[in-house]
């Protein structure tokens, strides 16, 4: 049957059932439905990541990242006013320094004229 | 190819539509699966022919006729004659679901039973033995109006 010569019925049968297009439009809403999905997609995506965000696990690291941002500000203000304070108060050590130098000469100064009018 | 065969089987436009959109969306899923064209081919084919007589049994919108109660044939034109065409169309919707596909497949796809027989995954035999039985029915028909 299959391998023999097509009869009569057999032709009239692949012309009865040549293959027929796809009615216009039909790859524009064939397209028109993947996207949708690459967009239902993304959007899963999204959401995905956004569950993966807001886990506690990850509330907690941020909460941690945080505290450790704040704590180092601290300490370096901290520094800062360490740093400060011993400038100022090296300062007033050479200031006191140097008057108490001053006077010393002045005492020096007066010794030895004291020892001159002798 | 794939539009034609649910056409065919279905002789709905539209279901024939609705059904191969879903087989292209279908392949676009699984194409990470299929390596070569033929392989796409044959997976068309199956998945579409697959999903034709899954909807035909779900909806069960237009019942069987039996061969013998269609109307019978008044001439028997040249063969390029559109109403022969659309007799012959009628006639093997009258088909149950297997015998139908089969005769789609061996006459739209111009596939041999092998072939029908690893798409629709039945005996070689099986198809066949459809074969012979349609076309002898058919014979039939023509013959009483000749």
């Amino acid at each position: 049957m299959t391998n023999e010569p097509m009869d009569d019925l057999e032709r009239q049968l692949s012309e009865a059932l040549r293959r027929k297009e796809p009615p216009e439009g039909f790859e524009d809403r064939l397209w028109g439905r993947l996207p949708r999905r690459r967009a239902g997609f993304l959007a899963g995506l999204s959401s995905r990541f956004q569950s993966f965000v807001l886990t506690p696990r990850l509330r907690w690291t941020a909460a941690l990242a945080m505290a450790v941002v704040v704590l180092s500000a601290i300490e370096w203000r901290h520094e800062a006013r360490e740093r400060a304070a011993g400038q100022a108060a090296k300062a007033q050590l050479e200031l006191a320094l140097r008057i108490t130098s001053e006077k010393l000469q002045k005492i020096q100064e007066r010794v030895n004229a004291g020892n001159r009018d002798q | 190819m794939v539009f034609s065969i649910a056409y065919h089987f279905l002789r709905d436009r539209s279901l024939a539509e609705e059904i191969a959109q879903d087989v292209f969306l279908q392949l676009y899923r699984s194409l990470d699966s299929l390596e070569t064209e033929a392989h796409v081919t044959f997976w068309l084919r199956r998945v579409t022919s697959n999903r034709c007589v899954d909807y035909v049994r779900k909806r069960r919108r237009r019942p069987e006729v039996a061969l013998e109660e269609t109307p019978e044939l008044r001439s028997f034109d040249a063969p390029a004659d559109p109403f022969m065409s659309r007799k012959l169309q009628a006639l093997l919707q009258s088909l149950p679901e297997k015998p139908r596909l089969v005769m789609i497949l061996r006459y739209q796809e111009d596939l041999m039973p092998e072939e029908i027989a690893r798409i629709l995954d039945m005996p070689v035999r099986t198809v066949k033995s459809h074969l012979h039985r349609s076309l002898t029915m058919l014979r039939e028909k023509m013959e009483r109006i000749l």
